[in-house]
């Protein structure tokens, strides 16, 4: 086989997963922080496209500001959802768990009654295509995978370095005792769960451009983020990362081999094959 | 400890869903109402046999996926190795209960969150597989097509034929009433106590000298076995299957059904399937919104009473102060630390 075909799809697959891996990484922050497992969380992911679309392709508005708000809009819904229904189930998984459920519906009909169920098409930024000897990348990809690389710096720099970011990974070590040392635990999860929604809607909306945006487009993104986050270890962000880069490569190369069909199954094979040998995950706590 | 179940009040039970049974043809023989009735009775069914699983603390997200096992299974051993229909009835829930015992092994070495995402791979795994895969003899994307219903029954008095819809509804009458009867006398049983244990603590059953994850494993082969015998039903009513009668969406009504009423008994599911079809008739003109108020439903139910709706009347008493004073330990997730 020849070299630059083997390095062609594992940038296609990298490409995709860079954005799957911030959906995981926000899956993973409120997993650490709530101990709760958001199956909604690809309709945070959904909003973000709505928000590009209705931002950027209805309002008119330039790609970093429509980025910029949709991570906003989507934030703040995530903080809602926090506080009416998740800070209820702080620690609560199976019943946490249900009433995601709930909410992926609740969510979901709710895009299909107020922006209907057709699929909508979102400009894209930037066009051509870059040539790096024998692989060819779209500049539109390139955009998004330095866009989400950003991202992904930026939320290891905010809770490396600053106050609110070390008060989550407080919350995340123990909450009782981060409760003991002064740090508001309500505050802090709402933050938590915002920012891991905020991530969602990011690559919803840097994905936009590339496939068209519907009501049931978060499907796909929170299925392979769950998949990223059980191969790196729940509530390690590490491990997201890592977990991500090795489902993009897996996924890659695997479809040079086979079916698109068959290529979704290895990412399941390979959250089976981790949960028997591994169960904490690559990088996860013990 | 919630009061041992007595088993008069479970065969009280399955007396009431007999009688309210049989008395459905008689009261009405129109065909839309019967159509109505016998998908009610395939969701008791699955929500009972779910209910049952989840009785041990586990929620099984695959377990629409072994409706789907024995649904194909019996689709193709009657098409292609064209056995009777009564025949593929008997082995393929014993297919489903079969695939089940690997599955479950290997689901039940991790618990809590990591559990219900591994039953999910399950779920979608299977999924991809019936859309996929085989497509020569599972139908691809277009479906399995030209299932035929099932075959008369030659008894000594003639052929009962199965074609219309009333005899449609009596034949799955008596498939639920017979895994109702087996669900509830398990219940009342040894095993629903054990299981009943293991939910509300694992650690101490398992001091107490249960052997936990055997009787996990019994109850989620049983639970596959059960939703198997809705799967054969639903392959030979509907006549055509779909890999996404067997996705997520299916998947969360059961779930949906079961929580509503409530998981910690054995009448919550029955209770919670009845509410909401009766309540999803009575709102058909809002079909669209379906889907939103299940969620709104759901997401109340939970926050606000999350030992479902069976546990209200127990609820409203002991606000008042009447009838027995009952430990309100939650029966749901108690046993599920991860």
């Amino acid at each position: 086989m020849p070299i630059e075909l083997l390095v062609q799809a594992l940038l296609n697959g990298f490409g995709l997963a860079v954005v799957y891996i911030l959906v995981a990484l926000g899956l993973t922050l409120i997993f650490s922080i709530l101990e709760v497992i958001n199956f909604a969380h690809g309709e945070f992911y959904m909003l973000g496209g709505f928000a590009a679309y209705y931002l950027s392709a209805v309002g008119g508005l330039n790609y970093v500001a429509t980025l910029v708000l949709a991570m906003l809009l989507v934030g703040l819904a995530g903080v809602v959802a926090e506080r009416l229904v998740f800070r209820h189930l702080r620690g609560k998984t199976l019943n946490a768990f249900i009433v995601s459920l709930g909410l992926l519906w609740v969510l979901q009909a709710t895009a299909q009654l107020s922006f209907g169920v057709l699929d909508k098409s979102v400009p894209s930024a930037v066009s051509g295509i870059v040539r790096l000897g024998g692989v060819i990348v779209s500049r539109e990809r390139m955009f998004v995978i330095l866009t989400a690389v950003a991202l992904i710096v930026g939320l290891y720099l905010f809770l490396k370095f600053t106050r609110t970011g070390q008060a989550m990974r407080a919350v995340a070590q123990d909450a009782e005792a981060a409760a003991l040392q002064g740090v508001n635990i309500e505050l802090t999860s709402a933050l938590g769960f915002g920012i891991g929604c905020a991530l969602a809607g990011a690559a919803g909306a840097l994905l936009a451009p590339i496939f068209a945006v519907s009501p049931t487009m978060g499907a796909l993104p929170v299925v392979k983020a769950f998949i990223i986050i059980i191969v790196g270890g729940m509530g390690s962000l590490p491990g997201a990362v890592l977990g991500g880069l090795l489902l993009g490569a897996v996924e890659g190369v695997g479809t040079l081999f086979m079916s698109s069909a068959a290529v979704n199954i290895l990412g399941f094979l390979m959250v089976i094959a981790i949960l028997l040998l591994r169960p904490r995950g690559l990088l996860g706590a013990a | 400890m919630p009061p041992e179940p007595r088993r008069v009040d479970g065969w009280i039970g399955f007396g009431v869903l007999l009688v309210a049974g049989v008395s459905v043809p008689l009261l009405t023989r129109d065909s839309y109402h019967l159509d109505v009735a016998t998908v009610i009775l395939r969701n008791l069914l699955l929500t009972m046999s779910l209910r049952y699983v989840m009785s041990t603390g586990q929620l099984n997200m695959a377990h629409v996926s072994f409706m789907g096992i024995a649904a194909y299974a019996s689709a193709l051993l009657v098409t292609r190795a064209g056995w009777s229909f009564w025949a593929a009835l008997a082995v393929a829930p014993l297919l489903a209960a079969l695939a089940a015992v690997p599955m479950g092994r290997v689901a039940l070495r991790v618990s809590g969150p990591y559990y219900f995402l591994i039953s999910f791979a399950f779920l979608e795994v299977l999924r991809l597989v019936f859309n996929n895969f085989f497509v020569d003899y599972l139908g691809g994307p277009s479906g399995l097509v030209e299932i035929p219903p099932p075959h008369p029954l030659l008894l000594t008095g003639g052929a009962v034929t199965f074609i219309g819809k009333l005899a449609q509804y009596w034949l799955m009458l008596v498939l639920f009433l017979a895994s109702a009867a087996v669900l509830i006398r398990l219940e009342c049983s040894r095993f629903g106590l054990v299981n009943g244990a293991i939910r509300q603590g694992e650690l101490l059953a398992e001091t107490l000298g249960v052997n936990v994850p055997r009787y996990k494993l019994g109850a989620f082969v049983l639970g596959a076995f059960f939703a198997g015998v809705a799967g054969v039903f639903f392959a030979h009513s509907q006549r055509v299957l779909h890999s996404s009668d067997f996705g997520l969406e299916p998947m969360v009504l059961l779930v949906v059904f079961t929580v509503i009423g409530g998981a910690g008994s054995v009448w919550g599911p029955v209770v919670g399937t009845l509410v909401l079809a009766v309540a999803s008739e009575l709102l058909r003109e809002l079909h669209h919104y379906e889907l939103l108020v299940y969620g709104l439903v759901l997401i109340v139910v939970m926050l606000c009473f999350p030992d479902g709706l069976v546990a209200l009347p127990g609820r409203v008493a002991r606000r008042f102060g009447w009838g027995r004073a009952k430990d309100g330990a939650s029966t749901l997730g108690a046993g599920v630390a991860p």
